[in-house]
C-alpha cells in the first residue's frame, strides 16, 4: 500500500540546540500510527513541521508522491493536514464557534460573518463530542478538560485526510478518552491517516496500528504496534534498560523537613495533608491538570489556599503567601523551587552561565550591596553539574536543552537550600542528561534534602521518586510507594477516587 | 550570509550603540563645514545646553531597563521651575530648593513605580498622566502665564567652569559616571537586568521585581527632579512650557544609546552620546541653516531608524 | 435572570468590556447638566455637543482598532493638524481631501511595518511618526491660517435635507468603522490578534491561518484614516489650518478608549464603548466649562480619569 503522506530525512535545529535530525516517517490512509518517545524527543517539533508551523531545515514532506511545502499552518490545512495542537491554542476573548472557525470564517451577505451558520454547525460538532455547551460561550468560561475538547472539535471537524493529535488526553478522563477513541476510529475508517501522540501507554495499544520512537531527535524505529509490547516501547524510546537510568532509591530517611496538613487549594475541594522527608523524593502524579502545579504553586504565593497549614523544618509558613515575594519567603526558609519552563521562567537564555546560576545567591543580599563575583561556587557548580560549556561567560542560550536544565538547577543546588521543588525535572532534555539529573537530584537527597517532583511523565515519577501523592481534583487521593506503583495502578487510583 | 552574522566579531559589532556611529558621524560633518566650531570651548558650550537632558536620560534608561518608561520628567521639571521662579517660597535659599526639587522628584517617581509595579498600569499611561495632571496644575498656579524671575545664584552657578569644562556638563559625567557604577556594582544592578531580561525567570530566581521596579521609578524621579534644577539653571527664567519634550527626547537618545526595553546593551555611555549626539545634531542643522521643523523630523526620523535597527537586531537573535 | 444583568453591568462573559458604567456615568452627568442649565436637552444645544465631540469620537473609534491588537497609537493628533495644514495649502477639495486620506493612510502603513514587521514598540514607532509629522506640519504651515476649500466647510457647517451636517458625519463613521469591527472578518480577527497577545498566545491566530502582521498595519492604516477625517471635520469647523489644533488628541482618544471598557492590553473592548467614552469626556468638558472650571484644570482632570480608567484595569504584564 501506498503511504498518504511521507516524510523524508527532516532535520530541524533551534538556536544551537538539534530537535531533528534526518527522521522519516510515512503515514497510510485508514491507519492510525503512535509516534512515541519521551518529553524532548522531537514529537512535537516534527509534527509542527508537518502542520505548516515550522519550516524543515532540511528533508522533504511529499502527499501522495509529490513534494509538497508549507509556508504557514493555513497552507498545510488546505493541503488537507489538520492539527490539535498541544498547548492549548483557543483564543479566551473568542466564542466556541468563533475559534472553531477563525481563519475560514463563513461570509454572510456584504462581506460580514455569518454567526448563525457558525453557530449551528459548531453546535453540531459539539454535539457530536457529546458536549452541551452554547456555541456562543467565550472560551474564557470553559474548563480545561472543555477546551480540550473544543480543541478536538476544531482539530477533527475539518475536511482533512491527515489528522495530528498531539495529547489530545491530557486533561481527560477515561470517559472522555472513549468518546475521542470512537471518532479517531470514525475517522479511521473513513480512510484518514492519523497520527497519535499520548504518553499513555493502554491508549497506544488500544487505538493505534503502527508505532514511531523518536529519541533525542533521531528515529528509533517503527513497528506495527502488534509486534511491541509495553516494556520493549519503553525500552525503545528510553534507550536503555530503565533501571540503568534511574539511580536507586533511598534507603532511609531523616526528619519530615516539608509538612503540608489539612491543605485545601480550591473552594469546594477535599482537605489533604502530605509529608517530605529529608533524603527523599517525593513525586506528585495523576492525570495532568489536575491540580498538582496548583498545589505547589500556592506555596509561593501564586493560587490562595483556602486552608490548612503548611511546616518547613518544623516552622510554620504564614498563609497566604504573598505572592510578590513567595519565592523569597520560601528561599528564606530554605527550600528552592525551579520552575518547570525553563526557557520561559527559569533561565536568562541571552546572559552568561555565571549570571545565571549566581542571581539565587544575589538574590539574598541587599540592594545596595556590592555584587560579588562568585566564582568559585559557578565553578564548583559547573563542574559537579558536568556543565558541558566553553565558560562560564558563555550565553546560556547557545547550550543544549539538557545543559540549560543543569545550569538551572545548578543555580538551585548552588544556593545551599535544604528542600528542592522541582517541576518537570527533564522536559526537553536527551537521555544522557537525564540520567545525570536523577543522580544530581538523588545525591542531593542523599545528603539529607529533600525533593518534591512533579512531572508529567509517569515513567519518571516511577523510577524517580520514592513515594508517589496521586492529585485528582485539587487533592490528594492515594499514596504510594513508587518502587511497586505502575502507570496504570496511578490512574486506577486517581479515577477510581 | 547567516554565518557571517553569527560570528563573533560581527555579533559584537551589531551590539555596538548606533549613537557612537551617530556621533562620530556627526562630528566629522561639522568638522567639514565648520572646522573652527569643533574645539573645547564652542563644544563646551553646546553640551552645557543638553547637560539637563542628559541628566534625565540617567533616570530613562534605568526605567527603560526594567521594561518600563517614564514620561512624566517633562511635569516634574514644569513645577519645580514653577517654584523656584514663583516666589510662592519667600526668602527660601538654594538648599531649600534642591531639597524640594529632590523631595517632588522622588515622591513622583514613587507613585509611578507603584502604580505600575504593584497596579499592573500600563507605564506609558500613568506617566503621561502624571505628566499632564502636574501641568495642568502648574499652568492653572500661574494662570498661563510665566511665573517669574529664578533666583540670580541659579544662572551664575550654571556659567561657572572648572577648568575650561562647564559645571554642569562636569555635573552631568559625574552623574552618569555614578549611575554606570551603580549599575555595573551593586546588587540592585544585576536585579535591573534580570527584570528586564526575563520578569519571570528574576521572580523564580528570588529577585524581588516589583521592588526593583519601584525603586528604578524613583530614582528616575530622583533625577528629574535634579535635572528639572539644572534645566531651570538653564534658562533663568520661570516658564510654562519647559522641558515638555525632554522625556520623549530622553527616550529616543537612549534607544539611540543601545539601550532598549529591557536591555543594556549600551549601558550608560551609549545613552550619554545619544544625547551628545542630539547636541551635535541641533549644531549641525543650525550651521546648515534648517529651521526649528527641520530638528523635530530629523529627531524622529532618527528615532524611528534607531528603533527599527534595534527591532529588526532583536529579531534576529531570536 | 440576575446573573444576566450582573455580567452586562460588570461586562463579564463579553468581550466587550464595561462599558455599561460609562454609559450610566454619561447619563448621570447628562441628568446634572439639565438640572442646572435648563437647555441642556434643547436639540441646538445637542447638536452643538455632537459637533464638539466629533472630532474626538472619530479619533477615538480609530485608536480602538490599534489599542484592540494591544498597540497604541500616538501619532494621531499630529496627523489631525497635519490634515487641517493639507486642507489649508488651497486648491481644489477634490484633490486635497483624497490627498489627506493618502498621506495619512501611508503614516498608518510606515506605523504598522514598523510595528508589525520591523518589531519597533508601537509607542516608540508612533512618537517618532509624531515628530516627524508635527515637523513636516510647522513646515507646511509655522502658524493658524489660509483657507480651507468651501466643501469642506459646509460640510461639516451646512445642513442637508433639513438636518445639520454633523449627524451625517456621525451616521457615516459610525456605520463604517460598524462594519470593520463588528461586522466583517477583519475585525474578528483584530479581536483574535489582541486576545492573544493578551493571553501570551501570540501564535494562535497565525496558526489558523490569521494573516496576524497584514491585519495589524490595517489596525494602524484605520487608525490613521480615521484621525485624518478628524482634521477634516476640524478644518471644517476652524476653516483654517492650523498645526497645534491636534495637540493632545492622542491622549484624548486614549482616554475616551480606556473610559468606553476597551482593555488596552487588547482583544477586549467595543465601537459603543469608545462613542460612550469620547461622549463622557465631551459631556464633563462641557459640565466644566458650566461650572466655569478653569481650562487648566480640566486639562489636570483630564489626566486624572486616565489615570483612575486604566488604574481599574487589572493586567498581567508591568511596565509598558
Amino acid at each position: 500500500m501506498a503511504g498518504l503522506i511521507e516524510l523524508s530525512d527532516i532535520s530541524k535545529s533551534f538556536g544551537g540546540s538539534v530537535a531533528l535530525d534526518r527522521v522519516s516517517l510515512e503515514l497510510f490512509p485508514g491507519s492510525v500510527h503512535a509516534l512515541m518517545g519521551e518529553n524532548g524527543a522531537g514529537k512535537s517539533t516534527l509534527m509542527k513541521i508537518l502542520a505548516g508551523v515550522h519550516r524543515p531545515d532540511g528533508g522533504a514532506i511529499f502527499k501522495n508522491g509529490r513534494e509538497i511545502a508549507f509556508a504557514n499552518p493555513r497552507e498545510a490545512l488546505e493541503a488537507g493536514i489538520s492539527t490539535v495542537f498541544q498547548e492549548l491554542s483557543l483564543l479566551p476573548n473568542l466564542t466556541i464557534a468563533e475559534n472553531l472557525f477563525l481563519g475560514r470564517e463563513p461570509l454572510g451577505r456584504f462581506g460580514s460573518v455569518d454567526y448563525r451558520r457558525m453557530n449551528a454547525d459548531t453546535k453540531s460538532a459539539l454535539t457530536d463530542l457529546g458536549l452541551d455547551l452554547a456555541p456562543d460561550t467565550l472560551v474564557s468560561e470553559l474548563s480545561i478538560a472543555e477546551r480540550q475538547f473544543v480543541e478536538i472539535a476544531h482539530g477533527i471537524k475539518a475536511d482533512a485526510s491527515v489528522f495530528i493529535l498531539d495529547e489530545p488526553t491530557a486533561a481527560l478522563n477515561a470517559a472522555d478518552v472513549e468518546i475521542l477513541n470512537r471518532h479517531i476510529r470514525r475517522l479511521r475508517d473513513a480512510g484518514k491517516a492519523i497520527v497519535y501522540i499520548s504518553h499513555r501507554m493502554d491508549e497506544i495499544f488500544e487505538i493505534c496500528d503502527a508505532v514511531t520512537v523518536l529519541k533525542d531527535g533521531r528515529l528509533v524505529g517503527t513497528r506495527p504496534l502488534s509486534e511491541v509490547n509495553p516494556a520493549s516501547l519503553i525500552a525503545m524510546m528510553v534507550g536503555r534498560e530503565l533501571q540503568d537510568l534511574f539511580p536507586e532509591r533511598a534507603r532511609t530517611r531523616g526528619e519530615v523537613l516539608l509538612a503540608v496538613k489539612d491543605f485545601r487549594i480550591g473552594t469546594a475541594t477535599k482537605p489533604f495533608s502530605l509529608s517530605v522527608h529529608a533524603g527523599e523524593i517525593i513525586g506528585l502524579a495523576g492525570l495532568e491538570g489536575q491540580g498538582q502545579q496548583r498545589l505547589v504553586r500556592s506555596l509561593i504565593g501564586q493560587f490562595q489556599p483556602f486552608g490548612g497549614n503548611v511546616a518547613i523544618k518544623g516552622k510554620q509558613l504564614p498563609l497566604p503567601v504573598t505572592p510578590s515575594s513567595g519565592v523569597r519567603r520560601l528561599r528564606s526558609l530554605g527550600v528552592g523551587y525551579v520552575p518547570e519552563d525553563r526557557k520561559e521562567e527559569g533561565l536568562f537564555l541571552a546572559l552568561p552561565i555565571a549570571y545565571n546560576i549566581a542571581i539565587e545567591l544575589h538574590a539574598e543580599c541587599n540592594e545596595l550591596s556590592i555584587a560579588r563575583g562568585y566564582r568559585e561556587v559557578i565553578a564548583d557548580a559547573m563542574a559537579r553539574l558536568n556543565i558541558r560549556a566553553s565558560g562560564a561567560s558563555m550565553i546560556v542560550n547557545a547550550l543544549s536543552g539538557g545543559n540549560q536544565q543543569k545550569v538551572l538547577l545548578g543555580r538551585y543546588l548552588a544556593a545551599d537550600v535544604d528542600i528542592l521543588i522541582v517541576e518537570e525535572p527533564t522536559r526537553g532534555v536527551d537521555v544522557g542528561a537525564k540520567s545525570e539529573i536523577y543522580k544530581l537530584l538523588r545525591d542531593f537527597a542523599d545528603r539529607g534534602g529533600a525533593v518534591l517532583v512533579l512531572s508529567r511523565d509517569t515513567v519518571e515519577m516511577i523510577g524517580l521518586c520514592d513515594r508517589l501523592y496521586v492529585v485528582h481534583d485539587n487533592t490528594v487521593v492515594a499514596e504510594m510507594p513508587a518502587a511497586t506503583a505502575t502507570e496504570h495502578g496511578i490512574l486506577d487510583a486517581a479515577l477510581s477516587a | 550570509m547567516t554565518g557571517m552574522l553569527r560570528s563573533p566579531v560581527v555579533q559584537r559589532l551589531l551590539k555596538v550603540p548606533p549613537s557612537y556611529v551617530v556621533f562620530a558621524l556627526l562630528l566629522a560633518i561639522l568638522w567639514s563645514a565648520r572646522p573652527n566650531m569643533v574645539n573645547f570651548n564652542v563644544m563646551g558650550i553646546f553640551i552645557r545646553q543638553v547637560a539637563p537632558l542628559g541628566i534625565l536620560v540617567l533616570g530613562q534608561l534605568l526605567v527603560m531597563r526594567v521594561r518600563s518608561i517614564d514620561l512624566s520628567g517633562g511635569g516634574v521639571i514644569l513645577l519645580v521651575n514653577y517654584f523656584i521662579a514663583s516666589g510662592t517660597f519667600p526668602g527660601a535659599r538654594l538648599p531649600f530648593f534642591i531639597a524640594l526639587a529632590i523631595v517632588i522628584g522622588t515622591l513622583v517617581g514613587f507613585f509611578n513605580g507603584w502604580m505600575v509595579a504593584k497596579r499592573r498600569v500600563s507605564a506609558v499611561i500613568v506617566t503621561l498622566a502624571v505628566s499632564i495632571i502636574l501641568i495642568g496644575i502648574v499652568q492653572f498656579l500661574a494662570g498661563g502665564s510665566p511665573p517669574g524671575d529664578v533666583p540670580a545664584y541659579f544662572g551664575e552657578i550654571y556659567n561657572t567652569r572648572l577648568g575650561s569644562v562647564p559645571t554642569p556638563v562636569l555635573f552631568w559625567f559625574g552623574m552618569a559616571a555614578l549611575m554606570w557604577l551603580f549599575l555595573s556594582r551593586t546588587i540592585f544592578g544585576r536585579f535591573v537586568t534580570a527584570v528586564g531580561e526575563n520578569a519571570e525567570a528574576a521572580y523564580f530566581s528570588g529577585v524581588p521585581v516589583e521592588r526593583t521596579v519601584i525603586l528604578s521609578h524613583t530614582i528616575a524621579g530622583l533625577i528629574a527632579g535634579i535635572a528639572a534644577l539644572v534645566q531651570t539653571a538653564s534658562i533663568s527664567v520661570g516658564s510654562v512650557r519647559v522641558g515638555l519634550d525632554l522625556p520623549i527626547v530622553a527616550v529616543a537618545a537612549t534607544i539611540l544609546g543601545g539601550v532598549a526595553f529591557g536591555r543594556g546593551d549600551g549601558g550608560v555611555w551609549g545613552p550619554t552620546f545619544g544625547v551628545l549626539s542630539f547636541a551635535l545634531l541641533f549644531v549641525v542643522m543650525t550651521v546648515f541653516g534648517l529651521p526649528e521643523p527641520g530638528k523635530q523630523i530629523a529627531q524622529g526620523v532618527i528615532i524611528l531608524l534607531a528603533a527599527v535597527l534595534y527591532g529588526v537586531r532583536t529579531a534576529k537573535a531570536n | 435572570m440576575r446573573q444576566f444583568f450582573l455580567d452586562i453591568v460588570t461586562g463579564q462573559r463579553s468581550r466587550q468590556g464595561l462599558w455599561v458604567l460609562p454609559l450610566l456615568m454619561a447619563l448621570a452627568i447628562v441628568a446634572f447638566l439639565t438640572v442646572r442649565t435648563g437647555h441642556m436637552l434643547r436639540p441646538d444645544n445637542l447638536l452643538n455637543l455632537l459637533a464638539q465631540a466629533m472630532p474626538l469620537i472619530i479619533t477615538a473609534i480609530g485608536q480602538t482598532f490599534v489599542v484592540l491588537v494591544g498597540g497604541l497609537d500616538l501619532s494621531v493628533g499630529a496627523l489631525i493638524s497635519f490634515s487641517t495644514a493639507i486642507l489649508a495649502l488651497g486648491g481644489p477639495a477634490w484633490i486635497l481631501i483624497p490627498a489627506v486620506f493618502l498621506l495619512a493612510g501611508l503614516v498608518g502603513l510606515i506605523n504598522g511595518v514598523a510595528v508589525a514587521r520591523l518589531n519597533v514598540h508601537p509607542i516608540i514607532a508612533t512618537l517618532a511618526m509624531q515628530y516627524i509629522i508635527v515637523g513636516v506640519t510647522l513646515v507646511l504651515r509655522p502658524v493658524a491660517g489660509g483657507s480651507v476649500p468651501r466643501v469642506v466647510i459646509e460640510s461639516v457647517g451646512g445642513t442637508f435635507l433639513g438636518l445639520p451636517m454633523q449627524v451625517y458625519w456621525g451616521v457615516v463613521v459610525v456605520l463604517v468603522a460598524w462594519k470593520l469591527l463588528h461586522g466583517s472578518r477583519f475585525g474578528l480577527h483584530l479581536f483574535a490578534i489582541g486576545g492573544g497577545v493578551a493571553s501570551g498566545a501570540e501564535d494562535a491566530a497565525h496558526n489558523v491561518g490569521v494573516a496576524v502582521k497584514r491585519n495589524v498595519i490595517f489596525a494602524y492604516v484605520a487608525s490613521a484614516c480615521f484621525a485624518a477625517a478628524a482634521g477634516i471635520f476640524l478644518a471644517g469647523r476652524i476653516v483654517s489650518g492650523d498645526p497645534t489644533v491636534g495637540n493632545g488628541y492622542e491622549i484624548y482618544a486614549i482616554t475616551a478608549v480606556a473610559v468606553g471598557g476597551t482593555q488596552l492590553s487588547g482583544g477586549i473592548g467595543s465601537l459603543h464603548g469608545t462613542i460612550i467614552g469620547a461622549m463622557v469626556l465631551a459631556l464633563l468638558s462641557n459640565g466644566m466649562t458650566l461650572l466655569n472650571v478653569s481650562p487648566f484644570v480640566q486639562t489636570a482632570i483630564q489626566g486624572g480619569i486616565l489615570l483612575l480608567v486604566v488604574a481599574m484595569q487589572t493586567r498581567r504584564k508591568m511596565g509598558l
